[in-house]
């Protein structure tokens, strides 16, 4: 028997189950004939349950697979395997945490050039180049869409204010 | 009919504004097709942003263009190259890039372009031919066979996105429970919203579709430091003369390859979840088992570049069949098409053709006009290919990310939406990560709430359950999901094994019962021919056993 990453999800999956699950039992019921509101969210929630079941007593059986203690598993190694992505989950969250007040163009640009020299490089040269690309790039984008398609992207406090 | 059809036409054809949509479509779906990292199905659905203001024909025809362009623009990265642009021109790799290393690369890109043609316009005419046919057996079905439909839909989609069926049946499930968030559709009854009111819409089909596809694809692109820094290609080849005429005289000189190859790939699109990447690896090995010249396979033989590409054009024929017959998608390009329609109110199924005529009709117009562009525009987008070859893959998952916030939220104009995108991409990023294919839970998604509200109505009308045993589509269906289920075990299984010997014919056999009780000389004759054909193989097959 062993514990790998299956096994985590598995058990991952299983709590999320369960608490869905209890939460289905929420559900009001209006009292209407036919299917009630609750019926095809539990059996969709049993089915999961079952499979994730099934999966966390495979993953315990198996020999071969995704061991905790393997090399790859090293925080540096995690580290330097996340890195990049984890600077796009990070330049998102604050760029739609500030998008209420630097509104969608400046927001757009901040964002682009943030993660553009993040990921890229902080060289003067590259600076430059990410700074055009990402004032060119989104200034396009939100002209097409405002002027183009006439969706009203959000203004930011800033522009507002301004 | 016909003045539906010339209206069609009309609206395509004579309207400057499809054209152009049309055109720009084509184009940003070869160069799509052409990029590594980036697949058609991002290209759509990076598309269906900018279709919202469109009516609904130009919408799709822009996605149209999008499909088939990027079909063939997997075909100049892998020829030029060797590197396939999508998992579609996997095969063309095979023969396509020997070819243009012999000294041919007008050739070898003529035959792949016409190819791709030719194999476009065969599943053009069979589109046109047979989703109207499909449609009215889809008037059959009653909403226990639906729901036995999508379910087998479902399951078909798991056995063949490959890897792990446990992890790929949780995929699914997790795809329908999401589609349950929100209030339901037949009581109003809130779910799972733990007392946030964004939640009381549920999670809306599109941000839920580029997080978990286009925004956890740009997180794996950028993954690598080294790779995310380079150009997206360190050969990025030269610009080329085609060599039209002499393409076509060689394809038509194999048009038994070409007609098989297409045939193949229809069959393949018709499919749920089976597309290109599966298509174009098929007609490839089947004209290489019926080619006289079989040792020139993998040295440039032509027939190895005629076979993928019109196999992996002709896909996109076949999945069209079954989004425009029944309403189910095929795969996530279709099913992104069944989003943009019902973004626009129009709900797909059997009666689609015969209540929308005119947008039916422009579709299938439409997809015949993508393949003239797609032929028109390859030389001009050789050229722009070359140039954004030489981008890193950080700036352009940089913009794209932006892109896709500012899609998202014109959607519904709420923030909230972006949200959604972001955390079903953060999703969808460690799924990938985790082994879990992404493919059924998008199925999932795009089909949850049509399975429940077909299961809603067949409960409504009765509570008999066996019903959906009973009616023999519903458990044609039924059967059918579960030999899809056990499909993988079989290809893992070994060819000597008793069970590897009875999958193929037991499955025959057992297809035949409801099609028996359907009752049509037809469909008897179909179930007397798969019994016979099912025994045969059974007694070929157990004959050779030794009981021990």
């Amino acid at each position: 028997m062993s514990i790998n990453k299956d096994t985590i999800v598995a058990i991952f999956l299983l709590l999320f189950c369960g608490i869905m699950i209890n939460s289905s039992f929420d559900i009001e019921d209006p009292g209407y004939q036919g299917m009630k509101a609750s019926f095809w969210p539990t059996i969709v929630l049993c089915l999961l349950s079952v499979m994730s079941l099934v999966m966390l007593i495979k993953s315990m059986v198996s020999t071969t697979d995704n061991n905790l203690n393997s090399e790859n598993t090293n925080s540096q190694n995690i580290f330097l395997k996340f890195k990049n992505a984890s600077i796009c989950f990070l330049m998102f969250i604050l760029f739609l945490a500030f998008l209420d007040y630097l509104g969608m163009l400046i927001g757009g640009v901040l964002f682009v050039f943030g993660l553009l020299t993040l990921l890229g490089g902080f060289e003067i040269k590259k600076i430059i180049n990410h700074s055009i690309i990402s004032i060119i790039t989104i200034g396009i984008m939100w002209s097409i869409f405002t002027f183009g398609l006439k969706v009203i992207l959000p203004e930011g406090e800033i522009l507002r204010i301004w | 009919m016909i003045d539906v059809i010339l209206q069609a036409f009309a609206s395509i054809v004579l309207d400057p504004v499809t054209l152009g949509l049309m055109f720009v479509g084509t184009l940003a779906g070869i160069l799509a097709g052409a990029i590594p990292g980036f697949t058609i199905a991002m290209g759509v659905i990076l598309t269906l942003p900018f279709t919202f203001g469109m009516t609904a024909i130009q919408g799709l025809a822009t996605m149209l263009g999008v499909f088939v362009g990027g079909f063939s623009g997997g075909l100049m990265s892998c020829m030029l190259t060797g590197i396939p642009g999508t998992p579609s021109s996997v095969a063309t790799t095979f023969d396509g890039f020997p070819l243009v290393r012999s000294g041919r690369p007008g050739l070898a890109l003529g035959l792949g372009l016409w190819s791709s043609f030719f194999g476009g316009m065969i599943s053009a005419v069979i589109l046109v031919a047979l989703a109207p046919q499909l449609a009215f057996l889809g008037l059959e079905f009653g909403p226990w066979d639906y729901f036995s439909l999508i379910i087998f839909a479902l399951t078909i989609t798991v056995s063949l996105s490959g890897g792990n069926i446990t992890k790929g049946l949780i995929a699914g499930l997790l795809g329908l429970f999401a589609a349950t968030v929100g209030e339901d559709e037949i009581n109003g009854v809130a779910r799972f919203t733990f007392g946030f009111d964004d939640f009381k819409q549920g999670f809306a089909f599109l941000p839920v579709l580029i997080g978990l596809f286009a925004f956890s694809q740009l997180l794996t692109d950028v993954e690598d430091d080294k790779r995310a820094k380079s150009p997206l290609m360190s050969q990025s080849g030269t610009v080329v003369k085609v060599e039209h005429r002499q393409a076509i005289l060689i394809i038509l000189k194999r048009w038994v390859n070409l007609f098989r190859s297409s045939f193949i790939g229809i069959f393949t699109g018709i499919l749920p979840a089976a597309g290109g990447s599966i298509s174009n690896i098929l007609a490839y090995d089947q004209a290489k088992k019926a080619s006289p010249n079989r040792s020139n396979f993998g040295k440039g033989e032509y027939d190895g570049v005629i076979a993928p590409e019109a196999a992996n054009n002709a896909t996109a024929g076949g999945a069209l069949i079954m989004m425009m017959a029944l309403g189910i998608p095929g795969d996530i390009v279709t099913a992104v098409m069944l989003g943009a329609l019902m973004i626009h109110n129009i709900i797909p199924g059997p009666t689609f053709i015969q209540d929308e005529p005119l947008l039916a009709y422009g579709v299938f117009i439409a997809f015949f006009v993508a393949h003239f562009f797609m032929v028109g525009l390859q030389a001009f987008s050789l050229r722009i290919f070359l140039l954004v070859t030489k981008i890193p893959m950080y700036v352009l998952a940089s913009v794209i990310l932006a892109y896709c916030a500012i899609g998202v939220f014109a959607l519904h104009n709420i923030v909230f939406d972006i949200w959604v995108m972001f955390f079903f991409g953060v999703i969808g990023y460690f799924m990938k990560k985790l082994g879990f294919p992404l493919a059924p839970m998008i199925l999932g998604v795009v089909l949850g709430k049509l399975a429940e509200l077909n299961l809603a109505r067949a409960t409504g009308i009765s509570d008999d359950m066996l019903l959906f045993i009973s009616r023999p589509w519903s458990l044609f269906f039924l059967l059918m999901a579960v030999i899809s289920v056990i499909f993988p075990f079989y290809q893992e299984a070994k060819k000597e094994t008793l069970f590897a010997k009875l999958y193929v014919p037991v499955s025959m056999i057992v297809l035949s019962l409801p099609l028996f009780l359907m009752g049509s000389p037809v469909r008897m004759i179909v179930a007397v021919i798969l019994v016979l054909t099912g025994a045969y193989f059974l007694y070929k097959r157990t004959s050779s056993l030794k009981i021990t």
